[in-house]
């Protein structure tokens, strides 16, 4: 059973087998193309480097070697087998012909068996649209099914726990999935069971599949097997249009897919990025959306009038509220972490023009991570902290000092945005006795929170997704937002309000769009010195000259 | 011919350590640890010729020599008494009868990569057998010829018997390790390979029962002696296990190139009742079988049974008379496969299990025209593209019965049943 192995491993020992084994760059051809790479790597990995996607489902290239599938079988000159691409070590020299007749015909093969006990009910299957099982179909086997027995059944519409659904029937046993969970995690939810064809996944005994990575398996899942309790049967995948953003979780600053129907977010999906979050996104980030949009928007700016909130104009409202703060000495600032860099670097401008006796804050709130949460997550969930602050919107000592300050009637005017400070703690009473004290209270946001019940005028503007601008990471990544759906008629985006206070009170600037606005604070904030808007691209851009850390 | 591994087995209270010792059996072990280097060890087993018996037949002193000497991880010796080949039940006689050749061949090829820790993965069924097993591995530490510092000469070696849960495949050596770790019984992808990354990733060796019970008679009699018996390829002796339609089934030993036929017709006293053969498996179960028009010429070593269409495999020698329906008898091994594939690779997985239901059906009298030429296609889709060899193993019998009783199934296809009465086609 291994005479075959002979030849190889009489060269494990020898000196030669290490040098080429370790290290060095060395040259093998695919497909009659040369190329260049670097011992240790497979075949898989050195025809991806020159664009040949060699088709394969259980190799993922962050997760350990299966060789189950059975997909990326290859030529290789002189071994008399076809072998693995996904777990073959590239030689010097090497040849290896991946769309030779024997290749093509073991790919039709395999898809052959991946589909004789997969049923063929397509039109009903969630993954529709985005299944590895059709795509290869189409590019690899184009052939009807000569299985004519009876199909195995397996379990159908299995919990596996809050966030993902398991359909036996439609599980090709890749085991991305378990492998995930062993490595990635290291919680070890799942496992295969049984044997033969009546293999399958099943939960460890007791577990349920609830740890705060659980989703990311719904992304790796090539077939319909996985998938997203939240997201399924709700849209054919094939109608959402994707939009490159950052997840508004935490300070991670994730590289999403933001995908919209109908001008709603359906869902996120990580972007692979490995400065960031490589390719995996967590169950909170990826359904931070539904907290974060929607609900009853705000369309009309509103002024207190005789004990009640009535909608005006945006002129009025924005006259009211200069008047009301120029009134309300020292003033108080508190902006959201989900603001962009350029709708803090506006706030803080405008603030600072409304009066010199101002202090200025993010709101920022930190939590207890548990091991598997930290492989991703940030304590906060304040995706541009960082961001916000280096743009000025930072008074010494940070938030704590401005709330206390707040609490003891320090500030006469505030103006907060994007945060509905009464959900903020358990303390309500206390920060609404706070808020009622304060002479002038502005409040800019999406809905007519409890905070901005209180407040003198309400500015409506716009979610995330809406928008356009940059966020700076944790650790000092900036990152691109953009626009994945429209806003309603009425409310205007922040940085729109900024400029247009700026206008009126007195600060003509001459920039109003995200991209100008970026541009403008390139040049005013040192550590974003020499940054282009148009230079962020997909991957953002780190801070501190560290562009070789671009993927 | 002298008997090599059947010496003992006939003496009563051959599994114990008196009666084994009695022989002159731990002499060779004895000198071993004492005079031996590991380098000559291994020479002296590559002199030798042997070749492993548990069906691949790769050389035993190579498959040592693969073993890194400096590598930093222990190193592990595996014997591999997980037989479980359909037909074959040789191991299984000598675990009963003579443990303690088992264990003083474990220990010299533990000694010769200088293994410190070595096992017997012993199959679950063979409950019997583990019990012997066990007491004579009890035996043989009492006796000072396992455990720390053997007979004064430093080098030290525990020896674990392991029961596995009742997996065929656990017989192949990458599944039996992942057994032998606690994980799943699944094949490991290759390479690397068990010299260098086997039992939890260290360098590791495994052998079948077989080879390994033949070493202490090797080092007693010399390289030269073994060498001597066989054929120029295939050397020395080999045990068989006969079953099916034959008058004195059993097991056999027999030096390699022995004359299949004259085996068969003199030696186990030909097919009973005045039937004739139709056909032999000769190496167990995931063997191709042979018609008798094939038979005729072949020895049983390696190369000969190999030139006529088959492999020697495990010597499980499978005899079939001219009663035996042939698609029957190709659905009962499909079933087996079908049953024992572990699951993990796409082409064993389903293709085991594709057969075995259009055999079935054929069986059943529900064949349809292309039926043969879908089993020969999926069969030859298996074979070569799984991860381990049992996808061979299913696909060869499969595609050989096919091929080589084509008119009875076709009758079966055409006749909707099974057409065979004393023993011809109706």
């Amino acid at each position: 059973m291994d005479c075959w192995a002979g030849p190889l491993l009489q060269y494990s020992n020898t000196p030669i087998f290490r040098h080429l084994i370790l290290m060095d760059p060395i040259k093998l051809t695919i497909d009659g193309k040369e190329v260049a790479t670097t011992k240790g790597k497979t075949v898989i990995e050195a025809a991806a480097e020159i664009g040949i996607d060699i088709p394969h489902y259980c190799y993922h290239p962050k997760l350990s070697i299966a060789g189950n599938c059975r997909m990326c079988l290859v030529e290789i000159e002189r071994m008399p087998k076809l072998q693995i691409a996904c777990n073959m070590p590239v030689v010097e020299g090497m040849s290896v012909l991946t769309q030779s007749p024997k290749v093509l015909a073991i790919r039709k093969a395999v898809m052959e068996f991946l589909l004789v006990n997969h049923p063929l009910d397509c039109p009903i299957c969630d993954q529709a649209g985005e299944c590895w099982l059709q795509d290869y179909y189409m590019q690899h086997d184009l052939q009807g099914s000569r299985f004519q027995e009876r199909k195995e059944h397996d379990r159908k519409r299995e919990v596996f726990g809050p966030n993902v659904v398991f359909d036996g029937e439609r599980c090709i046993k890749c085991t991305r999935c378990v492998r995930f969970f062993q490595e990635v995690t290291r919680t070890d939810e799942l496992s295969v069971v049984n044997r033969g064809d009546h293999s399958t996944i099943a939960l460890f005994p007791g577990t349920v599949l609830d740890n705060p990575l659980s989703g990311n398996v719904v992304d790796i899942c090539p077939v319909g097997a996985l998938t997203d309790r939240d997201f399924r049967f709700k849209v054919r995948v094939w109608y959402l249009q994707k939009t490159s953003s950052i997840c508004p979780g935490c300070s991670t600053g994730c590289n999403v897919s933001v995908e919209t129907y109908q001008n709603r977010i359906a869902r996120f999906k990580p972007r692979i990025n490995e400065a960031v979050n490589s390719h995996w996104l967590c169950d909170e980030g990826r359904y931070c959306f539904h907290d974060l949009t929607g609900g009853e928007r705000l369309t009309t700016p509103m002024i207190r009038q005789e004990g009640g909130l009535v909608p005006t104009t945006w002129e009025r409202a924005l006259e009211a509220m200069l008047s009301g703060l120029r009134g309300a000495i020292p003033l108080a600032g508190i902006l959201s972490g989900r603001n962009t860099n350029e709708e803090a670097f506006l706030f803080a401008k405008l603030m600072k023009k409304l009066s010199q006796d101002c202090a200025l804050e993010v709101l920022y709130q930190e939590r207890e991570l548990s091991e598997v949460q930290k492989i991703l997550m940030s304590p906060d969930r304040s995706p541009n902290f960082r961001g916000a602050r280096e743009m000025g919107v930072s008074s010494n000592g940070g938030l704590e000092p401005l709330m206390r300050k707040l609490f003891d009637g320090h500030f006469s005017g505030a103006y907060v945005v994007g945060e509905d400070l009464m959900g903020i703690n358990n303390d309500q009473d206390r920060i609404r006795q706070m808020l009622q004290k304060l002479s002038f209270l502005v409040v800019q946001d999406i809905r007519m929170t409890e905070t901005a019940q209180l407040a003198h005028v309400v500015l409506p503007s716009t979610q995330f997704g809406e928008k356009e601008g940059t966020y700076t990471n944790r650790n000092g990544r900036v990152q691109k937002l953009n626009i994945a759906t429209i806003a309603p008629e009425g409310a205007l985006q922040d940085c729109e309000i900024f400029v247009r206070l700026l206008d009126a009170a007195g600060d003509k600037v001459s920039y109003s769009t995200p991209v100008e606005v970026f541009d403008a604070l390139a040049k005013e904030v040192p550590a974003y010195h020499g940054l282009n808007y148009a230079a962020i691209g997909e991957q953002g851009i780190q801070l501190g000259g560290g562009e070789a850390k671009q993927q | 011919m002298e008997k090599v591994l059947l010496r003992n087995i006939d003496v009563p209270d051959s599994h114990t350590l008196a009666v084994y010792s009695s022989r002159g059996g731990y002499r060779p072990w004895q000198e071993v640890v004492k005079n031996i280097r590991p380098e000559q060890l291994i020479e002296e087993i590559k002199a030798s010729g042997l070749r492993g018996r548990g069906g691949a037949g790769f050389p035993t002193g190579m498959k040592w020599g693969f073993v890194p000497k400096d590598s930093p991880k222990p190193k592990y010796m595996v014997c591999n008494a997980d037989e479980s080949e359909p037909g074959t039940f040789k191991d299984r006689l000598l675990i009963e009868k003579d443990p303690h050749a088992i264990i003083e061949g474990t220990l010299m090829a533990a000694y010769a990569i200088q293994s410190h820790t070595a096992f017997i993965y012993i199959r679950g069924e063979l409950a019997f057998g583990a019990n012997i097993l066990e007491r004579a591995v009890d035996e043989a530490t009492q006796a000072g010829y396992i455990g720390k510092n053997i007979l004064g000469s430093g080098y030290d070696v525990d020896l674990i018997v392991h029961r596995g849960a009742g997996a065929y495949i656990c017989g192949e050596e990458t599944a039996l390790l992942s057994s032998l770790e606690g994980g799943r019984g699944w094949p490991k992808v290759k390479p690397p390979f068990p010299a260098t990354h086997g039992l939890f990733g260290c360098p590791t060796v495994v052998n079948n029962v077989e080879t390994l019970a033949a070493l202490p008679w090797i080092i007693e009699h010399g390289a030269a002696a073994y060498a001597a018996m066989g054929t120029d390829k295939s050397k020395g002796t080999k045990l068989f296990s006969v079953s099916g339609h034959i008058s004195k089934p059993g097991v056999y030993e027999l030096e390699m190139g022995y004359p299949l036929m004259k085996f068969l017709e003199e030696d186990c006293g030909g097919v009973p009742n005045g039937r004739r053969l139709k056909g032999v498996i000769p190496g167990g179960g995931s063997m191709p079988v042979l018609r008798p028009d094939e038979l005729e010429k072949v020895n049983l070593d390696y190369e000969s049974v190999q030139a006529a269409g088959s492999l020697l495999g495990s010597g499980g020698v499978i005899v079939m008379d001219d009663g035996t329906c042939m698609v029957r008898a190709a659905w009962n091994l499909a079933r087996f496969f079908a049953h024992e594939s572990c699951g993990q690779c796409s082409p064993c997985r389903e293709g085991c299990h594709w057969m075995e239901k259009i055999f079935h059906r054929i069986e059943q009298g529900e064949g349809r025209k292309g039926d043969l030429e879908l089993i020969l296609n999926v069969s030859g889709n298996i074979m070569g593209n799984t991860i381990c060899p049992f996808g061979d193993a299913a696909a060869m019998p499969a595609a050989a019965f096919v091929r080589k009783y084509r008119e009875e199934f076709e009758e079966h296809i055409t006749q909707k049943r099974c057409t065979i009465r004393n023993g011809v086609m109706e």
